[in-house]
């Protein structure tokens, strides 16, 4: 079925403005916080948003630092310090940070929890600046 | 019904508070705003959105033949969902809008108005406060295709559609008797809607062009072009017969506007049956688990397999069963949340029957945190019971199960040393209904939201009610 023009204005609108993880990123919040007055919640979730673009104060990531660690420690079972590349791009994938054409190169390093952390930072911080 | 793909373990919470606050449907209402207007700023435009709260107001359009009664009924909705009317006569005489004076000049000459400036029309209407916030109902627009795309390309879409149909012989019959009282603009009939008070009676008009001739070419234009609107609004059109009563097509029309249309929203079923012994409720779940693959839980199958697999809860549980008695609500609720609380039942849903028999079981069931979403009361008269039950059978010999009227045995041989379960006899059959009766009046209190099915008739019938209850999303109470 071909894609009309107005269908692949839409999906370019989704894309340019990454719509898809605004709204990943609010479903998540309200399942995980579960307030009371969901609409209202939404509405000061967007206000902060707002804000922060504006005056460029830190975006409230949904995960944090310490949520970064832990998920680093989860995968490196054996507490080496580093994790295998495959498992990295997994966390990546799972994270809605990478998509599947997967761009990212195995320079054969291995990957410790301080690039770990850079890269999901980075990624973010790519994502929150198309708001 | 869809259960998560998501292999992850999702606690029980966040789909319960998706299904309650109806997230889903948020979240989709929302993103289909942003992707009609697209809006260069979409954060402003989101937060715009949320404070309109409007996802659930109603939208309505309704189409039909002259003759058919649209007005009464778009009237009647009017009034009763409080929302506001757009027709094609109120949208012209509209006195604040540039637009409508030009359309004023033409219809007052009897031209028909071009799709451009009528849609243009709608547009500037349904901007204004009162039907963003109350909802609106078009009647009689969109008339032909072209008008329907041009709505639609704004971005203009009603939630519900209804048509009204009848032959064509009773509508030229009815519109003789069409009158209209100038002062409210509403319509009579001489013979099926006349007005009580005299003072109307007295100054009804007649209104033009209801001769037979006149509406037999109105509908043709209306046949014509009423065949190529139908098709732009697949899913939530109805067709009401409006060859009946006016209040019929009202409550057909107005049950119809209240029920919500089915959504994509994930949804784990976690149904509850209800019922008196007898009613079915067994085969029930068990075709219910059979289709949608839901785990079926039946509280006394539970608590036997327990002692029999001589588990910690079956040891405790034996003394109960050795002595007949009734087992504790603590100790079966131990052993319910233990199975509920499995990643299967989790994920896929379950089926719930024979608990809770009484109001603290249920008030139990709910403070552990098992809410079923779905609760059904199977209605069966004790006579439909008595036969059901006192004339079960097994045959010591095969161990075969059969009912003297719906399953008898194949030859007098069998007959002859068929055996009655004890707990099938009259009076234990009569004891039971009663204990469930007496409890039923506070547990339906308690679950309001139930939904009631006629457990008198054969199973696949009772089946597919039971399955509608639980694929269509609950319906609204009116208020």
């Amino acid at each position: 079925m071909e894609t009309s023009n107005r269908e692949l204005q839409a999906a370019e609108y989704l894309e340019r403005h990454r719509i898809k993880e605004l709204v990943s990123y609010l479903t998540s919040a309200l399942l995980f916080f579960r307030p009371e007055k969901p609409r209202e919640y939404l509405i000061s979730l967007l206000e902060r948003l707002r804000i922060a673009k504006v005056t460029g104060v830190a975006f409230p990531f949904f995960m944090d630092n310490s949520n970064i660690v832990a998920m680093f420690e989860m995968m490196d079972s054996s507490g080496r310090g580093t994790i295998s590349f495959v498992q990295y791009k997994e966390a990546l994938k799972t994270l809605g940070l990478c998509t599947e054409d997967g761009d990212l190169k195995d320079d054969g390093h291995i990957i410790t929890l301080d690039k770990f952390k850079e890269e999901v930072n980075k990624r973010m911080k790519e994502i929150w600046s198309a708001f | 019904m869809d259960s998560t793909t998501a292999p992850h373990r999702i606690p029980p919470e966040m789909p319960q508070y998706g299904e309650e606050n109806h997230i889903f449907e948020l979240m989709q209402n929302m993103l289909e705003q942003l992707l009609i207007h697209q809006p260069e700023d979409p954060i402003p435009f989101m937060i715009q959105h949320l404070h309109k709260d409007n996802d659930n107001v109603p939208r309505i359009v309704i189409l039909g033949p002259p003759a058919s009664g649209k007005t009464t009924i778009a009237m009647w909705l009017c009034k009763h969902l409080n929302s506001s009317l757009l027709t094609l006569e109120n949208l012209v005489l509209n006195e604040f809008s540039f637009t409508a004076t030009k359309a004023r000049r033409l219809y007052l000459q009897r031209k028909t108005i071009p799709s451009v400036l009528l849609v243009q029309l709608i547009q500037e209407r349904l901007a204004e406060e009162d039907c963003i916030k109350r909802g609106w109902i078009l009647d009689g627009i969109p008339e032909t295709r072209e008008q329907a795309l041009r709505i639609q390309t704004l971005g203009i879409t009603p939630r519900h559609v209804i048509v009204l149909s009848a032959p064509d012989t009773v509508l030229i019959e009815r519109n003789l008797g069409k009158r209209i009282d100038p002062q409210t603009g509403e319509i009579y009939h001489t013979t099926f809607d006349w007005p009580p008070e005299s003072e109307i009676q007295n100054h009804l008009m007649v209104p033009e062009d209801i001769s037979e001739l006149e509406t037999a070419q109105k509908l043709l234009e209306y046949h014509r072009n009423i065949i190529r609107v139908i098709p732009s609004y697949p899913k939530i059109l109805k067709v009401i017969s409006a060859d009946q009563p006016c209040v019929d097509v009202f409550y057909q029309a107005l049950t119809y506007v209240q029920s919500n249309h089915r959504t994509n929203a994930p949804f784990t079923p976690r149904v509850l049956l209800l019922g008196p012994v007898g009613s079915g409720k067994s085969l029930q779940a068990a075709l219910l688990a059979q289709k949608y693959r839901l785990v079926n839980v039946c509280c006394g199958q539970l608590l036997k397999e327990a002692v029999a697999d001589r588990t910690t809860f079956g040891e405790l549980v034996r003394p109960f069963f050795e002595k007949e008695m009734a087992v504790p609500d603590s100790l079966l609720m131990k052993v319910l949340s233990q199975r509920l609380n499995q990643q299967d039942c989790i994920q896929k849903g379950w089926v719930l029957h024979g608990v809770p028999r009484d109001l603290d079981q249920a008030h139990l069931l709910n403070s552990l945190g098992y809410n079923p979403n779905r609760v059904f009361f199977l209605n069966v008269p004790f006579d439909s019971i008595m036969e059901r039950l006192t004339l079960r059978r097994i045959d010591p010999v095969t161990g075969e199960r059969y009912h003297l009227m719906y399953k008898p045995p194949a030859t007098m041989e069998i007959q002859a040393r068929l055996l009655q379960n004890p707990k099938d006899a009259e009076e234990q059959v009569k004891l039971k209904v009663d204990l469930f009766y007496r409890n039923s009046a506070d547990l339906e209190q308690l679950y309001g939201s139930a939904i009631t099915v006629n457990g008198d008739q054969d199973p696949y019938t009772v089946f597919e009610y039971i399955e509608s209850g639980i694929i269509n999303p609950l319906p609204k109470k009116i208020p």
